[in-house]
């Protein structure tokens, strides 16, 4: 009884290791030249990650600019009427 | 045969969980084109973006350029009004930093100091209303910082006035008043030699210590010690006394007198 058990347990084991290089064997992986696209594709787009967060930074930086420049020539028409009410008086 | 038995046991066990956490851990051709395809579509987009991005930037960096034009033109338009140009503008700019600087240095003297420098504020007082003379005062900016002078001169006047006895000048042939004879009344300073300090109190209303007014407000400096200011103003004006005294001997080289 025992010894029929023991064959039992080890046929069972073989049929699973069998059963999993099947498996492994049925699914295909893909080869090193896709793989390398793959790496080639993160590369790029981690450069373009890169590259769009400095143009958002010199965007952001150049809006800032913009609203300074015309706040100062706001004050300066500000100035201009001014000016022009102390020369009336 | 027992041994032998557990043995083919756990060499299966051990293959078996090899087999299958290779598998588990290998990328299956299906994931890769998953990931070639979400990769792709991420790369289009950020290409997209940057594209907007650049365009963006370009238009930005052409509105600024152009409000650097309009500034500039806006601030001739200012000092036209007040018929200036920007260099004069700068120049009078850097005009105002000496007073404002000596304006600071004056506040943060004593009361006494500050009395032994009252020449300086008289010199401030001028220089402020010389600037105000300058029609680009009338620009805020300049305004402003007149403005801030003007308050931190009235103020350091007021210090000085605190500080100053007011003497009259009554008549020569009543009271004898001259410098000399001023500086020497116990009231004063109790000491004749002392009149130089009047004059140079004096000085906005007493241009020669020779010739003083009757009814003229004269401020009497407080303190019996006379600054280098006075001092040098003294030697001066005994050095031309004595000059004069040379060529008619006659004079009296040391007394100031009332004309």
């Amino acid at each position: 009884m025992l010894k029929c058990t023991r064959t039992v347990i080890t046929i069972g084991m073989a049929f699973l290791f069998a059963g999993s290089l099947f498996l492994y064997g049925c699914s295909s992986s893909p080869d090193e030249q896709q793989l390398k696209a793959l790496q080639t594709l993160k590369d790029e787009t981690a450069q373009l990650e890169k590259e769009v967060k400095e143009k958002e930074v010199k965007k952001s930086d150049l809006e800032k600019n913009i609203a300074e420049k015309n706040a100062k020539i706001k004050k300066c028409a500000e100035d201009q009427a001014i000016v022009k009410q102390r020369l009336a008086k | 045969m027992k041994l032998r038995n557990a043995l083919v046991m756990i060499v299966a066990v051990v293959l078996t969980l090899s087999v299958g956490v290779a598998t588990a851990q290998e990328m299956t051709k299906e994931q890769w084109q998953q990931e070639m395809n979400k990769l792709t579509q991420t790369r289009n987009d950020l290409q997209a973006k940057l594209t907007a991005l650049d365009a963006s930037i370009s238009s930005l960096t052409s509105e600024s350029n152009k409000l650097d034009g309009d500034y500039q033109s806006s601030l001739d338009a200012l000092y036209a009004l007040v018929g200036s140009d920007r260099e004069k503008a700068d120049a009078y700019r850097s005009e105002l930093d000496a007073p404002e600087a000596k304006a600071a240095d004056l506040m943060r003297l004593s009361d006494a100091d500050l009395m032994a420098r009252s020449s300086e504020v008289t010199d401030l007082d001028s220089k402020v209303k010389e600037l105000w003379g300058n029609k680009l005062s009338l620009i805020p900016e300049f305004w402003d910082r007149l403005t801030a002078l003007d308050t931190k001169v009235k103020s350091l006047k007021e210090t000085l006035t605190k500080q100053v006895k007011v003497y009259t000048v009554g008549t020569w042939s009543k009271d004898r008043d001259c410098l000399w004879n001023i500086s020497k009344k116990p009231d004063i300073y109790d000491n004749a030699w002392l009149w130089p300090r009047i004059w140079q109190g004096n000085r906005d209303q007493i241009k020669d210590p020779d010739i003083i007014h009757t009814g003229q407000m004269l401020k009497i400096p407080q303190g019996k010690e006379m600054n280098d200011a006075e001092k040098a103003a003294a030697r001066k004006y005994y050095h031309k006394v004595a000059a004069r005294a040379a060529a008619a001997p006659a004079a009296n080289p040391a007394e100031p007198a009332k004309k």
